[in-house]
């Protein structure tokens, strides 16, 4: 893993602060959300506090003792929230199963809901009838053997009246209310009344009736009979919500009073709903701005829907609850309840302001670390990279020291840089020292080896005995091995000294390396010598004097390696771009520790026992040489011996003049 | 009358033993430490011949400064440079000085003193009336003054050193053969290794090359040696 991977992954640990911020954000939604609720909560205790003992604020009758319990003909009608249409339909009711209340059994039966809007009371019937019997057209309401199925009404009038009207079923539509009134000589007359609309449907398994009148009407009293018959004029089967015997044991309406919803409304809120129900449960009154956005909740922006949905939890109820009892005045009996709802959100606005300024902030600190860190890596990793390739290429093959770029960053990596440029500078006068050793050395030791060879040969002129003159001679053969090694030592120095003075010139190296093969041949009868050479020529620019001398040294160190008899390669051959001299020996592998250094300077891997001086130095002449020629050296391993081999580029640029000398040169 | 051979020299071993080599051989020899000793002596009387070493106590170059200054006294004085350093540099400019010779210390004293001889031969020979015709070498355009060690190329004097002439004068008594390098320091008096026997031979060219461009006659058999052709 790079250093600038990791110091990424340190800097996108910054990412815990959003996140944390969201973890914030939620626990303070959550203590929000709760410290409202207590709210709720107590508001809704106020209120119910405010309605306590009120049963004529709660009821239009407040002199109906609060009803503990329904009765079993009592009706407590929906809070509606729109006229239904008065045409027959059900369709534009509220769904609600439970509103509904059933009456009768078997085939005779009908389910009634009631409702209140705008001080109307509306009533729905879905009778079942496998009959459906219309009064005869035309025949007086009243004649009994004209008669068909009938709905009757009971109500007790605001004074206290009993009142009965009834609804003939005339056909599929409009029907009309109709009260009896006994009139002089106790003559019974329908009279329409139009306060009463009504419209029947019949449906597949009977009919369905739905009739509008004004609350006003009625008191604390309501019922409904049926009259069921199975053909006109039979004696009707009767049942309801009042007893059919006499009309008159009524259920009770069970409605709120009118003053109760505009009570309602001055407590009311953007995003609540109130709501006053009767100790069972049933709706008496409700004021309901759930729907109504609140002021300070506007639509969210991109960057808060998406915060949010982080924030939010899954199947949170987007409302709040809460509800309170209400007590008669003696504070021991239940009048009705009050339930407070109200939207989540309300304050959500605010909320998200919040939210969206904390979550911002964290998000661009955490980026703003991030592409900081990003930065901070790149530019390490420069500096490391720069560092290791500066150091990888400090030293050059031939161990030379080159300049090391300065730094002068003030930190910890500034002082690796300047450690590492004051190690490579002491390394390179140490290396520079090494170099020069040699030639100092080979300078320093020539006076006294001067001083004792010419005292030696002075004493040669001298009489002495045969016994000294033994010692003399030994004295004289080691000067001369000690000047041998000067010599050996200094090579390397002239070999640089004689590049540096060399003239190029284009020459073909065939003739050239024909020539000095055939020498070795005859310098080296030990070894024999095979020349694999081109029959083409192979011109390069350079010295072939060099040339030469690179050959001498590669065919010197074949024969050190090379057994007596053993064959020596030469061979010259054309490659692409470079002409390739390459000598194959016998010998031995190469020591492993000697690859990649054999041409250096002052490297040798021979174990000695040859009275020859050997300074490695050969190989490292071979190199300065194919360089010089803008070629390069290299040795491998064969089966069963060895190859170097030397790469002299063609050249290049335009012809040099041509050496006169070599044109003419004849092998021999 | 002996002939009076000057050595300076800052070693006094080294002076000491090759004025004891001289003397052995019959010459007259003061020996100097320093570039002043030795010009102080210079103004009184000049030597016969000057062997010389380039550095000179605290004057690396000295040699070169009093080689330049004995010159000016007399045109025709042998001098031998001797050095410890086989820098080529330093042989190029002690022989643009006007030196006759240029030798590294590790000669040997036999080679100096034949080197010497040499230089006296020359010396005698070219105070001889001019036309008394000594030993000569004629090869095509080359024609060799032995005694005179002088050589000229198409009737042009070229000068040489007396090493670059011994070596020109062993190859071209036979022309075509080849000598190697072995020979060719055995003709001229000397030891040197192969890199310096090589530049030999390039300044022998250059110099040729200098009256005649079209100079071809001194060729190269590599890794064999050199020859003469005609």
């Amino acid at each position: 893993m790079s250093l600038r991977l990791k110091l990424l992954l340190l800097g996108l640990a910054t990412l815990v602060l959003p996140w944390d911020g969201i973890r914030y954000a939620r626990e303070m939604e959550a203590a929000l959300r709760q410290s409202e609720q207590h709210a709720l909560q107590a508001v809704s205790e106020t209120i119910a506090a405010s309605l306590q003992g009120r049963n004529g604020l709660l009821y239009r009758d407040p002199a109906a003792p609060a009803p503990a319990r329904l009765g079993a003909y009592d009706l407590t009608p929906l809070v509606l929230t729109a006229a239904p249409y008065i045409d027959g339909y059900p369709d534009d009711w509220p769904r609600d199963p439970g509103a509904w209340r059933h009456y009768g059994a078997g085939a005779h039966r009908f389910g009634i809901l009631t409702g209140v809007h705008d001080r109307m009371l509306y009533v729905l019937l879905e009778v079942r009838d496998p009959r459906l019997v219309f009064d005869a057209p035309g025949a007086s309401p009243l004649e009994s053997s004209a008669l068909g199925d009938r709905v009757w009404i009971g109500y007790e009038d605001p004074q206290g009246a009993q009142q009965q009207e009834f609804l003939a079923l005339s056909g599929p539509g409009p029907i009309f209310a109709r009260r009896i009134e006994v009139g002089e000589y106790g003559k019974e007359t329908a009279v329409e009344d139009p306060r009463i609309v009504g419209a029947l449907q019949p449906t597949a398994t009977g009919y369905d009736v739905e009739i509008a009148m004004p609350l006003s009407m009625v008191g604390t009293d309501f019922g409904v009979l049926l009259d069921d018959r199975d053909r006109r004029g039979a004696a009707p089967l009767s049942y309801g919500t009042l007893r059919s015997s006499d009309l008159h044991t009524l259920g009770r309406l069970i409605v709120a009073s009118p003053s109760l919803t505009p009570y309602l409304a001055q407590f009311m809120q953007p995003g609540m709903r109130l709501s006053v129900t009767t100790p069972s449960g049933a709706v008496l009154a409700a004021s309901d701005e759930l729907a109504v956005p609140g002021v300070l909740a506007p639509e969210p922006g991109i960057l808060t829907q998406i915060y949010r949905r982080f924030v939010d939890r899954q199947g949170e109820p987007p409302y709040i609850m809460s509800s309170a009892p209400i007590y008669d005045a003696a504070h021991h009996a239940l009048i009705g309840k009050l339930q407070v709802t109200q939207a989540a959100n309300r304050w959500e606005g605010l909320r998200d302001r919040a939210l969206t300024r904390l979550l911002d902030k964290t998000l661009v600190t955490s980026a703003i670390a991030v592409i900081l860190t990003f930065v901070f890596a790149a530019h390490l990793a420069v500096r490391l990279s720069r560092l290791r390739r500066a150091s990888e290429t400090a030293l050059t093959r031939d161990g030379l020291v080159t300049q090391f770029p300065e730094t002068s960053a003030p930190d910890e990596l500034g002082d690796v840089a300047r450690s590492f440029s004051r190690l490579l500078g002491r390394l390179g006068e140490y290396t520079g020292y090494l170099r020069s050793l040699a030639g100092k050395l080979a300078h320093e030791i020539r006076t006294p080896l001067t001083i004792v060879r010419s005292s030696l040969e002075n004493l040669e002129s001298e009489e002495v005995s045969p016994a000294a003159r033994q010692y003399l001679e030994r004295a004289r053969h080691g000067s001369e091995r000690l000047n041998a090694i000067l010599v050996a030592m200094g090579a390397a120095t002239r070999v640089e000294e004689a590049i540096g003075n060399a003239d190029r010139w284009r020459f073909d190296l065939t003739p050239v390396i024909a020539s000095a093969v055939s020498a070795y041949r005859v310098a080296f009868p030990e070894r024999r010598f095979a020349a694999e050479l081109p029959a083409e020529a192979l011109e390069i620019d350079g010295a072939p004097d060099l040339i030469v001398q690179l050959l001498d040294k590669l065919i010197d160190n074949a024969v050190d390696f090379s057994p007596v008899g053993g064959t020596i390669t030469v061979r010259l051959r054309r490659e692409p771009d470079a002409a390739v001299l390459e000598v194959d020996n016998p010998g031995p592998p190469l020591a492993p520790e000697a690859r990649g250094r054999l041409f250096e300077s002052l490297w040798q891997s021979r174990s000695g026992g040859d009275s020859r001086p050997h300074f490695g130095l050969g190989l490292y002449i071979v190199r300065l040489i194919a360089e010089f020629h803008g070629g390069s050296a290299a040795a491998a391993d064969l089966p069963g011996g060895v190859r170097f081999g030397v790469r002299l580029p063609f050249p290049q640029a335009p012809l040099l003049p041509n050496y006169n000398d070599n044109a003419k040169l004849e092998s021999i | 009358m002996k002939r009076l051979i000057a050595i300076v020299e800052d070693e006094p071993a080294i002076r000491d033993n090759y004025a004891a080599a001289f003397t052995r051989e019959g010459y007259l020899v003061r020996a100097y430490g320093n570039r002043a000793q030795a010009m102080a002596a210079f103004g009184a009387r000049l030597p016969d011949l000057a062997v010389i070493d380039v550095s000179l106590e605290d004057e690396p170059e000295g040699g070169f400064e009093l080689c330049r200054q004995l010159r000016s006294l007399s045109a025709e004085l042998p001098i031998i440079f001797l050095t410890a350093r086989d820098s080529e540099l330093d042989a190029v400019s002690g022989l643009r000085l006007g030196a006759d010779d240029f030798l590294t210390k590790d000669i040997s004293l036999a080679h100096l003193i034949a080197r010497v001889n040499a230089l006296f031969r020359r010396l005698d020979a070219l105070r001889r009336p001019p036309g008394e015709q000594g030993q000569m070498v004629r090869r095509g355009p080359l024609t060799l003054d032995v005694e005179r060690m002088r050589v000229e190329w198409t009737a042009k004097v070229v000068l040489l050193s007396l090493t670059e002439f011994w070596i020109v004068h062993a190859l071209a008594r036979h022309p075509g053969h080849v000598k190697n390098r072995q020979q060719l320091m055995d003709a001229a008096n000397v030891v040197l290794d192969d890199n310096t026997i090589t530049s030999h031979v390039k300044r022998i060219r250059r110099k040729f090359q200098s009256v005649d461009p079209a100079f071809d006659a001194l060729q190269t058999v590599y890794g064999m040696g050199y020859r003469w052709v005609d």
